[in-house]
C-alpha cells in the first residue's frame, strides 16, 4: 500500500480549555512511523487530555489531529481497524472471558468463521505471553499484570499499526513492569508497530522509548533521551535530575555499552 | 484465486508465489486461496513472496496453518524469497506454535446439571438468607442497645431517600387505583342500585391490601434496587473492603440503616397511599356516580373500623424487611463484573416483589383465621 502520509500521526494547533483552564496552546505533535514515542509530564499537563484527543474521545476547542493519515472527528469513528489502545486498567469486558474479550473486535470487524476467530484470538493471547488457562478466565480472576496482557492482546487483535499505551506499567511490581517493558519491545521488534505511551516509569521511558514527548507549559517539547536531557526547562530538568531518572539512565547506558 | 497467488508447477515441485497483501483485512480470501491448492502429484511446496506488498501475523499465520497441513500428507514445505521483515512474521508464529499447549476439548460447553446445581444454589442461598437475617436480628438489638451516631444519621438518610421522596408516586399510582376500583365495583354494583356499597368496596381494598400492596411493590421497584446497585458496585470498587479495613462493620453502617430506614418509612408511605386511594374513589364517587364527600365519609365511618386501617399498616415493616434484605443481601453478593452487578439488581426486585406476594398471602390466611 502506498503511504499516503508522512507522520503516523500529525497534531497541529491543538487548544484544548476546560472553562477558563487551557491544558493545551497551540500544541503540534508529529509521532514518526515504527518509533516508540513516550508522554511525559506533570499531573495535569494534560496526558489523558491529548490521548482522549487523538483517540477522538474528546474535541479539542481548535486543532486538527490527522493519525494514519486520516482526520480525527469528536465521536466519529477513526481508523479503528489499525490502531489498539491498552487503556489504564485494561477495560476489559467483566462478563467475557480474555479470549472472548480478544475475540470480540475481530468478529466485529470481519466476518471470519467462529474456529478461525478462534483460533487468531489464542495466537495474540499467546504471543503477549498468556496461556489457555488464562484465555479461559474471566478479567476479575486475573492479576494486574495478566490482565495488561489481556488487554495488550485485545489491542493488538486487529493487526494494528499504532498501537496506544497509557500507563502500561503503572500498579505493576518491579519484575512485571520489566517483563512487560521486555514483551512491549519485543512486539515493536516483530511486528510493524509504532508506539505512543504515557508512562511515569522512568525505567520503562529509558529502557524502551526511542523519543520523548514532555508536556510541559500546555505545549509539548520532543526529542531523543540523549538530547531531551539536556533541555533547560525546568521542569524536566527536575524529572530527569530526579535520583530514580538518573539510575534508570544509567542502567539503560550500563546495558547499551555491554 | 489467481489475486493473491499463483501456482507454478515443476515435476514434483509446486511453486507457489504469493502475491499483494497477506493481511488481516483479507483473511477471508486468503483462505479460500490457499484451501482451492491442490497438491495433486507434488512431493514438495515452495511458498516464495517476491510480489508480497504487506505481511501481517494474520497472514503469517494461515500460511503456517497450510504448511502444517502439507506437512500433515508428508509434503515437504519450503518458505523462500521472504524478506527479513516478512520472515519475522513466520518465524514468530513458529515460535508461538511451539510453545503452544493444546487442551482438546477446552471451550466445548461444560456439562450442566440442572438439578445438583439447583439444589446446590437453593442450598447456598437459603443460608446466606438466614445469616443474613440472624445478623440484621443480632444488630438490630445490639443497636438499641447502644445506637451508634452514624448509624443513626445514615438511617434518617435512607428514611428521607425510599420513604419521602417516594411519596408523590405512590400517591399518585394508589390514587388512579382508588379510581379504576370505583369504576369497577360501580359497574357490578349498579345491577342491585347498591352504588354506595362502592365505598366499602374501595376502602376495604385499600385499607387492607392494595395501600401497603401498592406501596411496598413501588419501594421495591425503587429502593430495593436502588441498594443493590449501590452496595454492589461499592462491592466492585472495593469500598466495602475499605471500611472493613478502617474498622468500621460495613453490614452494621450498610444494611443496618437501610432495613431500619425502610422499616420506618413504608408504614408512612402506606398512610399516604391509604389517602390517596380513598381520594381517589371518593373523587369518582362525586364526579361520576352520585356519591357526594358528604354520603363517601359518611359510609366510610360505618363501612371500616380501625381494625381494617391496622390490618394494612401491620404488614408494612414485614414487607419493608424483605425488600431491604433482599436487596443489601444481593448488593453484597456481586462480584467480578458489572453484568453480575446488573443480574443481581434484578433478581433483588423480582425477588422481593415475590416474597411481598407471598407474605401478604400468609398474612391474609393468618388475619382471616383469627378474624383480625
Amino acid at each position: 500500500m502506498a503511504t499516503e502520509y508522512e507522520h503516523v500521526i500529525r497534531i497541529r494547533g491543538l487548544v484544548n480549555r476546560f472553562g477558563s483552564q487551557v491544558i493545551h496552546d497551540q500544541l503540534e505533535l508529529d509521532v514518526r512511523r515504527d518509533e516508540i514515542l513516550g508522554v511525559v509530564g506533570g499531573s495535569g499537563a494534560g496526558k489523558s487530555v491529548l490521548l482522549q484527543s487523538i483517540l477522538g474521545l474528546h474535541g479539542p476547542n481548535e486543532g486538527t489531529i490527522e493519525v494514519l493519515g486520516q482526520t480525527i472527528r469528536h465521536h466519529q469513528p477513526g481508523p479503528h481497524k489499525q490502531w489498539g489502545v491498552l487503556f489504564q486498567d485494561g477495560a476489559l469486558l467483566s462478563g467475557l472471558t480474555v479470549q472472548e474479550n480478544v475475540e470480540l473486535p475481530i468478529a466485529l470487524h470481519s466476518n471470519l468463521p467462529v474456529e478461525t476467530r478462534r483460533e487468531l484470538a489464542l495466537l495474540k493471547i499467546f504471543m503477549v505471553g498468556l496461556d489457555l488457562k488464562a484465555a479461559g478466565k474471566y478479567p476479575n480472576e486475573l492479576s494486574g499484570g495478566m490482565r495488561k496482557r489481556a488487554s495488550l492482546a485485545r489491542a493488538l487483535a486487529l493487526e494494528p499499526k499504532l498501537l496506544f499505551l497509557d500507563e502500561p506499567t503503572a500498579g505493576l511490581d518491579p519484575i512485571s513492569a520489566t517483563e512487560f517493558d521486555q514483551l512491549v519491545r519485543f512486539l515493536h521488534a516483530n511486528l510493524d508497530l509504532t508506539i505512543v505511551m504515557i508512562t511515569h516509569d522512568v525505567d520503562t521511558l529509558f529502557g524502551v522509548c526511542d523519543r520523548v514527548a514532555v508536556l510541559v507549559n500546555k505545549s509539548v517539547i520532543v526529542d531523543t533521551l540523549e538530547e531531551i536531557v539536556k533541555h533547560p526547562d525546568p521542569w524536566i530538568q527536575e524529572y530527569f535530575g530526579d535520583p530514580r531518572a538518573v539510575r534508570a539512565r544509567k542502567a539503560a547506558i550500563a546495558k547499551v555499552e555491554n | 484465486m489467481a489475486e493473491f497467488l499463483t501456482e507454478k508447477r515443476q515435476d514434483g515441485l509446486l511453486q507457489i508465489s504469493l502475491q499483494k497483501d497477506w493481511v488481516f483485512a483479507n483473511l477471508n480470501a486468503l483462505q479460500a486461496a490457499l484451501d482451492a491448492i491442490e497438491p495433486g502429484s507434488a512431493t514438495a511446496v515452495e511458498f516464495s513472496c517476491g510480489g508480497l506488498d504487506q505481511f501481517d501475523l494474520a497472514g503469517a499465520w494461515v500460511l503456517y496453518e497450510k504448511s502444517m497441513d502439507f506437512e500433515d500428507i508428508e509434503i515437504k514445505t519450503e518458505f523462500k524469497g521472504f524478506h527479513a521483515a516478512h520472515f519475522k512474521f513466520l518465524q514468530h508464529i513458529i515460535d508461538i506454535a511451539a510453545q503452544k499447549e493444546y487442551v482438546p476439548g477446552y471451550f466445548d460447553p461444560k456439562p450442566n446439571h440442572w438439578v445438583a446445581d439447583g439444589i446446590r444454589k437453593l442450598g447456598s442461598n437459603t443460608i446466606d438468607a438466614v445469616d443474613s437475617v440472624g445478623f440484621i436480628a443480632r444488630s438490630v438489638l445490639d443497636g438499641i442497645k447502644r445506637p451508634s451516631r452514624l448509624v443513626i444519621g445514615e438511617i434518617i438518610r435512607q428514611i428521607h431517600a425510599t420513604g419521602t421522596t417516594a411519596i408523590p408516586i405512590v400517591m399518585v399510582v394508589c390514587f388512579l387505583m382508588g379510581v379504576v376500583l370505583a369504576y369497577q365495583s360501580a359497574r357490578q354494583l349498579e345491577q342491585f342500585g347498591a352504588n354506595i356499597f362502592m365505598v366499602d368496596l374501595v376502602a376495604n381494598s385499600i385499607f387492607r391490601e392494595l395501600g401497603v400492596l401498592l406501596a411496598a411493590i413501588m419501594v421495591a421497584g425503587r429502593s430495593g434496587s436502588a441498594f443493590a446497585a449501590s452496595l454492589g458496585t461499592m462491592k466492585l470498587t472495593e469500598e466495602i473492603d475499605a471500611l472493613r479495613v478502617l474498622g468500621l462493620n460495613p453490614n452494621e453502617i450498610l444494611i443496618i440503616p437501610r432495613v431500619v430506614g425502610l422499616m420506618i418509612a413504608l408504614p408512612f408511605l402506606t398512610v399516604f397511599a391509604n389517602i390517596a386511594g380513598l381520594l381517589g374513589g371518593a373523587f369518582i364517587g362525586a364526579t361520576v356516580l352520585d356519591i357526594n364527600w358528604f354520603a363517601f365519609t359518611e359510609r366510610l365511618a360505618t363501612s371500616i373500623d380501625v381494625n381494617d386501617v391496622l390490618v394494612g399498616l401491620s404488614k408494612a415493616p414485614a414487607f419493608a424487611f424483605l425488600i431491604a434484605v433482599t436487596g443489601t443481601l444481593r448488593g453484597m453478593q456481586v462480584k467480578g463484573s458489572a453484568e453480575e452487578l446488573g443480574r443481581l439488581t434484578t433478581v433483588a426486585v423480582v425477588q422481593s416483589i415475590f416474597l411481598i406476594i407471598v407474605a401478604d398471602s400468609i398474612f391474609t390466611v393468618l388475619y382471616a383465621r383469627i378474624g383480625f
